[in-house]
């Protein structure tokens, strides 16, 4: 749990350098003050991107390896993208009230694309949930988080197969169409975020760790009807 | 038995057995009609209307039904027969092409019905030479549903609320199949090409085929 501190700490000093400098960066002429939003919108976008590549790639190795580390990592990987990418749906609709006018535009398929991918994984966590064994959970789970981020292609390269609203790549290796402090500014959130999400990773990864030592050390004679441990029970 | 022997044979079991139960001719077909009449139900008598939306629904109904097609309840194996598939030795990706088989020939069906339940209830203004690529966007998005629903079907295998859950997997993931088959025609009407969408079709068939059968070993393990 040390290691969750530490990593936490460094997460939420990155958090504020990045707030600062959202705050402090200049706002686009015609977007005024809604031009902050993208150092939020964009940066939870990314993470959850990682986070879905992330799952596919635990869950591979789960298939291949059958460790329990590589299903606790999908589950809390899933878990933390789904948080990132409704953020990321919920500042993106800000913004679009702001700016387009309207909170959805079906003339944007990369807001229609990002929402059936929140949903893909929302029938993920469903599925864990219906699933009581916890092998069986791991193997059908791991099937899915393997499928499942084909998703993840579809929804970034939307905005370039389909005509869209939605303004493409910003930074792309022939430069960016920003100013280098909005740049900097966008780099430094997309930075903090990525640590925000190591932190909130690796701190549901010890949740998971510490319900299935709980778990284990009940009887196995149910929960309405377990037998009380040692340690609960007092000294006559 | 060679691995094509295998999966036509499962094929061939599997549409035996959907002939018996009769779940798609006897109930997801009638529902799936009654969902066509429903709707211009609820959209008043405006002919122009019904008209308009005659094809949209006609996909949106399609998939959301022909959903429930691939998740019949015959495609459900109990662990028995599943055994009996192991000790046969029955290769698990033969098993997937199998019942993708089948189900496809089903889905495929089933949506020929309903088209031409729409176009008979709904009069849509179709371009003239609509009948080859529609039906062939037809058959990709029929083969590429019951591919995902074979999928999610042996995902959510044994569990209560089967049904339910393997549908909401699905429904997002069939959305490129949406778009191609809706897309396709609306091409036709806007007389450009229709190639990206088949292509989009063709593509999302071929990666689902890939996983099934990449996975197939997995997932027999995983619907014990």
């Amino acid at each position: 749990m040390k290691r969750v501190r530490i990593l936490m700490a460094i997460a939420a000093a990155a958090m504020v350098a990045g707030l600062y400098l959202t705050l402090t960066s200049p706002t686009d002429r015609l977007q005024g003050e809604f031009t902050r939003i993208v150092n939020i919108h964009a940066p939870s976008m990314w993470v959850a991107f990682l986070a879905f590549g992330v799952t596919a790639l635990a869950s591979i190795l789960w298939l291949v390896r059958k460790t329990d580390r590589w299903d606790r990592l999908a589950e809390a990987s899933v878990e933390t993208g789904v948080l990132f990418t409704a953020t990321g749906l919920f500042t993106g609709m800000v913004w679009g009230q702001a700016v387009w006018g309207r909170a959805w535009d079906w003339a944007d398929p990369r807001m229609a694309s990002t929402a059936v991918m929140f949903f893909v994984y929302i029938g993920y966590l469903a599925l864990r949930r219906a699933t009581p064994d916890p092998v069986m959970r791991a193997r059908r789970s791991a099937i899915l988080g393997a499928i499942a981020v084909f998703q993840v292609p579809l929804v970034y390269f939307s905005v370039n197969l389909f005509r869209s609203l939605h303004q493409t790549q910003s930074i792309r290796p022939d430069g960016a169409t920003m100013p280098d402090e909005m740049v900097i500014a966008l780099l430094v959130n997309f930075f903090a975020f990525t640590l925000l999400y190591v932190a909130l990773t690796a701190a549901r990864v010890e949740v998971a760790k510490a319900e299935e030592a709980k778990s284990s050390e009940r009887v196995p004679a149910g929960d309405a009807v377990a037998t009380p441990l040692l340690s609960e029970v007092e000294d006559v | 038995m060679t691995f094509w022997d295998q999966a036509v044979e499962i094929a061939r079991v599997d549409l035996r057995i959907e002939r018996r139960i009769g779940d798609v001719l006897r109930i997801i077909l009638p529902f799936a009609i009654i969902a066509v009449l429903v709707i211009p139900l609820a959209l008043g008598v405006n002919l122009a209307a019904i008209s308009q939306v005659g094809p949209a629904l006609f996909w949106a109904i399609g998939v959301l039904f022909g959903m429930q097609v691939a998740l019949r309840q015959a495609a459900d194996d109990r662990p028995e027969r599943r055994d009996l598939y192991s000790l046969l030795g029955v290769d698990p990706a033969a098993r997937f092409v199998g019942r993708s088989l089948s189900g496809s020939i089903l889905t495929a069906g089933f949506m020929v019905v309903l088209l031409v339940a729409t176009f008979v209830l709904y009069s849509p203004r179709l371009p003239t030479g609509w009948p080859g690529p529609v039906i062939l966007a037809l058959l990709l998005t029929a083969v590429g549903l019951t591919e995902l629903g074979t999928l999610a079907g042996e995902v959510t295998s044994g569990l209560r609320s089967r049904t339910a859950l393997a549908s909401l997997i699905i429904a997002p993931l069939a959305i490129p199949l949406v778009i191609g088959g809706s897309q396709t025609l609306e091409s036709l009407t806007r007389d450009t090409s229709i190639l990206p969408w088949l292509l989009l079709l063709v593509a999302t068939d071929l990666a689902l085929a890939v996983a099934g059968v990449a996975l197939a070993r997995p997932l027999e393990e995983a619907s014990r």
